[in-house]
């Protein structure tokens, strides 16, 4: 299991940061659909949910690279659960108050037809990334990380 | 290999994640400045930054209803919506019975921001109605690469422009800055999806009143 570890941290760094990565770069393409996308939510002034449309890919592109080269890990670790965690509020406030949105994970976003909204694929993938990133928060280690670990020197010896 | 200290590869460990940051923020700060309006963007002649940039009719007109439409060239809902209602917008226009403004946006390329300049460029000829028709008319699919300067400037002259001031306004993106104001106002306006039309202010109802030509007039002429 010990042995498995750093494997499991790879794999979990690759899923958490691609899947960010990717999401990040898609925004990015359309800036002015992703300030759509968090204005479509709802929730925030729309001053605020314009900043954040435009700051969000940024955050997410930054925070995917760290963690697919593994440096940084915890850090960007525990802002991605807090972004997955936000996800999960808004996707979850928009099911709930019934508003027919794209979530505008990967670029899209703002109204759809009413009735064609789906929710619940959404929620569930961002909880599977938020288990991934709290797994990364305690247990960073992993294979080819830049980050170097109590651990890694012990495995040097000898 | 003996008692190797952790922390010894610190150094590209450190670089890494000050070139990732670094580079980020580059861009960032940038991007942030350039979705702001810019309030000596050149501007066709009907536009004014009270009407969210939009390019307006009738704005003389007293005690009639105002139309706010946000669109996208490349949007294919927005070319239904210009097929279903487009002729009763006109008629509107030209028989003086409401004031309309058309705000162009371009959220979904590059593409659309060609177009919206080209209809800017359209409006100089006072052809912006007509070429607002065309333009719809010969949509391609989105963001396949078919709106070229050249084509956009093409379906112009097909639609009855024979100005060489409007190939040129056309081909150097005279109205780049003006596009960038249009769709920074929408995203003040809250305008989250296109077609999205707003009647003296208010949204028209999503569920039914944009494609239903009877329900459409009907929310026209309540006001």
């Amino acid at each position: 299991m010990k042995k498995l570890q750093p494997w499991f941290g790879l794999l979990a760094r690759l899923i958490l940061g691609g899947v960010l990565l990717a999401a990040g770069l898609l925004k990015y393409q359309h800036l002015d659909k992703s300030q759509m996308a968090v204005r479509a939510y709802e929730l925030l002034p729309i001053s605020l949910a314009n900043f954040l449309g435009i700051v969000l890919p940024f955050l997410e592109i930054a925070v995917g690279a760290l963690l697919v080269v593994g440096a940084a890990v915890r850090i960007s670790a525990f802002i991605s659960v807090a972004l997955m965690v936000a996800f999960v509020i808004g996707i979850s406030q928009a099911w709930a108050r019934g508003l027919s949105i794209d979530c505008g994970c990967f670029g899209g976003g703002g109204q759809v037809e009413p009735g064609t909204a789906s929710y619940l694929p959404d929620l569930l993938r961002d909880g599977g990334l938020a288990a991934l990133g709290i797994y990364l928060f305690y247990y960073p280690r992993g294979k080819f990380g830049l980050d170097r670990h109590k651990l890694d020197g012990e495995d040097n010896h000898g | 290999m003996a008692n190797q200290k952790p922390g010894k590869d610190n150094f590209t460990r450190n670089l890494v994640i000050a070139v990732v940051v670094g580079v980020v923020m580059i861009m960032l700060v940038p991007t942030l400045l350039s979705k702001k309006t810019n309030s000596s963007a050149l501007v066709p002649a009907s536009v004014s930054a009270d009407n969210g940039y939009g390019i307006a009719f009738n704005s003389d007109l007293k005690s009639v209803p105002v139309i706010d439409i946000y669109e996208d060239f490349q949007c294919p809902v927005c070319a239904q919506f210009e097929k279903m209602q487009g002729d009763y917008i006109e008629s509107l226009i030209t028989e003086k019975k409401a004031k309309v403004v058309y705000h162009t946006l371009s959220f979904l390329g590059p593409e659309s921001v060609r177009a919206a300049n080209a209809a800017a460029c359209s409006a100089d000829q006072d052809n912006f109605l007509n070429y607002h028709r065309a333009l719809y008319a010969n949509q391609p699919a989105e963001n396949t690469g078919a709106w070229t300067n050249e084509a956009l400037a093409a379906v112009g002259q097909a639609a009855g422009i024979q100005s060489k001031k409007f190939v040129s306004c056309v081909t150097g993106g005279q109205y780049a800055d003006w596009v960038n104001n249009v769709a920074a106002a929408g995203a003040k306006a809250n305008v989250n999806s296109t077609p999205t039309v707003f009647i003296n202010g208010k949204e028209i109802d999503r569920n039914g009143e944009y494609f239903s030509a009877d329900k459409f007039k009907a929310a026209v002429e309540r006001g």
